[in-house]
């Protein structure tokens, strides 16, 4: 069975999604990004027979003289985008709500990283895969092709939600991997600090960033009645108290915190939106490159 | 009307204490929830609530659960309502116009017959006069005035006068009850079947059979058995044979001798006893006739009462009773009080009270299992 963590209802409708990156729109008519290198043949793809009306310099010349038959060489063009699926591992990535216990955030992440794997396959971009921990910083290099796709999947498939949001030390990997010009993804929820520096730093250093914060429905809602024992997943702290107590302040103090993370990733020039794990996984994609949100189901 | 047989089952309802403790100690029980965005959350401990219950339906399911049962410990009863109107009997045979003005018109009459029917109805079945009015005696609550209207010849009752636990007005007015139809007492007839050894004893019962001046027959037990009217005397030892038994089954009367082993039954009874009250017969029932058996051998030296010359008529007592007397004036049957007052017939909600609870306790499950699948992360 080929794991594929895409429903398939979303993958249905990824047809209308467009990966697009900011710079690039408009700079340039030709292509679906801007691009440097315009000669084609850079990457070897296959050998095909000879037509009459193939350029002369585009037979492989060797080949013939092992051969005795002309062949073309043909190459890909090769697309100068290379987007970076940035995954948040923290603890919190794992929380989620009591209605839907099987979806956490960090399920809801692996479909939407899937998805943006799924779109950047079909544009012929390269995609890699960075996830973020504690523990460690892990890389999947950048590929284009089906095979990319599989990595992907087959990487998506490990992750497990555990530790805390690395240093500033350990992110180097991070720095040495995304060149400028990259499109980056994040997918986290935004709670650690080191998150926000560094789509902050990565944006002021020229690379595309785009940012998806996973927020569970409860954290939207805060449906809690009677006595809990809230825990923090990645601190060991806990907070006793009665739901219905607790509502109205948090809900004023996390919209507050939301407005104030949101305010920042916008003066960084780091596109944004959120994901409720209650939404269909592709609403956050819809919303970052849907062109036309009015005809769409873009929630 | 609704009456406890146990009040004191009720102490029972103490124990609703115990869902209402249940249902405040498990307000603190706080669940356990991951929650990443920690840092927003107020961190001060909430003040501390006011009394409060959690899950109230379950609770007050509970407690009318534990009141059902405290119910069903003290056993309610449901007795019929009774009203404490005068009460006036009157027994078939009196003159009904003397007997409305013996009590006087609006007193409202009833017939001491079954099922006490109203004066202006038919009286229905007449007899058992004094059954009766223990029946009525026993019906009526305590304290009610009772007044019985008879005629002054009774007829249909038992050889003691009624104890009630009341006084009575005891009227009697003019008439008589119809006196029953005089029954001949048939003699018994004998038919003798004897095994070969116990020839001796065909004598007594000779003797007997002429005494009454019946015919008599007697031959040995091979001998086919005599008509169903007559008496069969079999004398024998050991088991009887399926021959007699079947006689019996079909509603024979088979006297049998001390040697013969009846089929053991739990209905055995004495019916003859000498004047010392030693058993001299016992009788048991079988099919739809009767079983007679002699405790003792037919020898005066064991058996002193076969030389009496009284000893026929008390084995034709035994073998065809003497109807009782049954008429009596009715000046010489004015109840006497004396009894101690009867519980009257009530009606048990035990059983309704038990489905109750048992419906009850299955919606307490329900209830409470429902609440902890909400509860399930």
């Amino acid at each position: 069975m080929v794991y594929d963590p895409i429903p398939p209802e979303v993958r249905h409708r990824l047809k209308g999604l467009r990966l697009f990156a900011r710079r690039a729109s408009g700079a340039s008519g030709i292509g679906l990004h801007a691009s440097r290198s315009r000669g084609a043949g850079l990457e070897f793809a296959q050998y095909r027979a000879y037509e009459p009306g193939d350029e002369l310099r585009q037979i492989d010349w060797k080949l013939y003289a092992r051969s005795d038959k002309f062949f073309v060489r043909e190459s890909e063009r090769e697309s100068p985008l290379r987007v970076w699926i940035v995954l948040d591992l923290s603890a919190s990535m794992g929380q989620s709500d009591a209605a839907k216990p099987g979806w956490s955030r960090l399920e809801a992440a692996r479909a939407m990283a899937a998805c943006v794997g799924e779109l950047a396959l079909r544009q012929g971009d390269a995609f890699g895969l960075i996830t973020l921990s504690d523990r460690g910083v892990a890389v999947v290099e950048a590929a284009a092709g089906l095979k990319a796709r599989d990595r992907l999947r087959l990487e998506l498939f490990k992750l497990k939600p555990e530790g805390g949001f690395p240093s500033l030390a350990q992110l180097s990997p991070v720095w040495c991997r995304i060149r400028a010009q990259d499109m980056v993804m994040v997918f986290s929820d935004g709670f650690d600090e080191g998150c926000a520096e560094l789509m902050t730093r990565l944006s002021a250093a020229g690379r595309d960033v785009l940012m998806v914060q996973t927020l569970t429905a409860e954290e939207r809602d805060f449906p809690f009645q009677g006595g809990y024992r809230f825990d923090d997943p990645e601190g060991g702290a806990e907070v006793l108290g009665d739901g219905k107590a607790l509502r109205a302040d948090f809900l004023k103090r996390f919209a507050a915190a939301r407005q104030a993370f949101e305010a920042r990733l916008f003066a960084a020039g780091v596109r944004h939106t959120h994901y409720w794990l209650d939404e269909p996984v592709d609403a956050p994609l819809w919303r970052l490159f849907g062109q036309k949100p009015s005809g769409k189901e873009t929630v | 009307m609704p009456a406890l047989l146990f009040p004191l089952g009720l102490a029972a309802l103490l124990a609703v204490v115990v869902p209402l403790v249940i249902h405040l100690m498990r307000r603190d029980e706080l669940r356990p929830l991951v929650f990443a965005a920690l840092r927003w959350l107020d961190p001060r401990p909430k003040p501390r609530q006011r009394i409060r219950f959690s899950e109230w339906p379950l609770l007050w399911v509970r407690l009318l659960l534990i009141a059902m049962l405290a119910l069903l410990l003290a056993r309610p009863v449901l007795t019929a309502p009774l009203s404490d109107k005068p009460y006036v009997a009157v027994v078939p045979g009196a003159d009904p116009k003397a007997a409305q003005q013996a009590v006087g018109e609006d007193a409202e009459a009833h017939w001491l017959t079954a099922g006490f029917p109203r004066l202006s109805d038919t009286p229905g079945a007449v007899g058992e006069v004094s059954s009766r009015l223990r029946q009525l005696d026993a019906q009526l609550p305590q304290g009610v005035k009772l007044t019985v209207v008879v005629p002054q010849t009774l007829q249909g009752v038992d050889a003691e006068r009624p104890i009630l636990s009341r006084t009575v007005d005891w009227r009697i007015v003019a008439r008589a009850m119809p006196a029953a139809k005089s029954v001949a007492t048939k003699l018994p007839v004998l038919s003798l079947r004897y095994a070969p050894d116990r020839a001796a004893d065909v004598r007594w019962f000779r003797a007997v059979s002429a005494a009454w001046q019946t015919p008599f027959e007697a031959a040995g037990a091979d001998a086919a058995l005599p008509p169903k009217d007559r008496v069969l005397v079999w004398l024998g030892s050991g088991n009887v044979p399926p021959a007699v038994r079947a006689r019996v089954k079909s509603g024979g009367t088979v006297l049998v001798g001390a040697q013969t082993v009846l089929p053991a039954s739990p209905q055995r009874r004495v019916v003859w006893r000498d004047a010392t009250g030693a058993p001299l017969m016992e009788a048991q029932g079988e099919g739809r006739g009767e079983w007679l058996r002699l405790t003792r051998p037919l020898r005066p030296a064991v058996f002193p009462e076969l030389l009496e010359p009284t000893f026929p008529d008390q084995l034709a007592a035994v073998l065809s009773p003497p109807p009782s007397p049954a008429r009596v004036e009715a000046r010489d049957l004015i109840p006497v009080v004396g009894r101690s007052i009867f519980t009257r017939p009530s009606e048990e909600l035990t059983p309704w009270l038990a489905l109750l609870v048992a419906a009850l306790f299955l919606i307490e499950r329900l209830l409470a299992t429902a609440a902890r699948r909400r509860a399930a992360p």
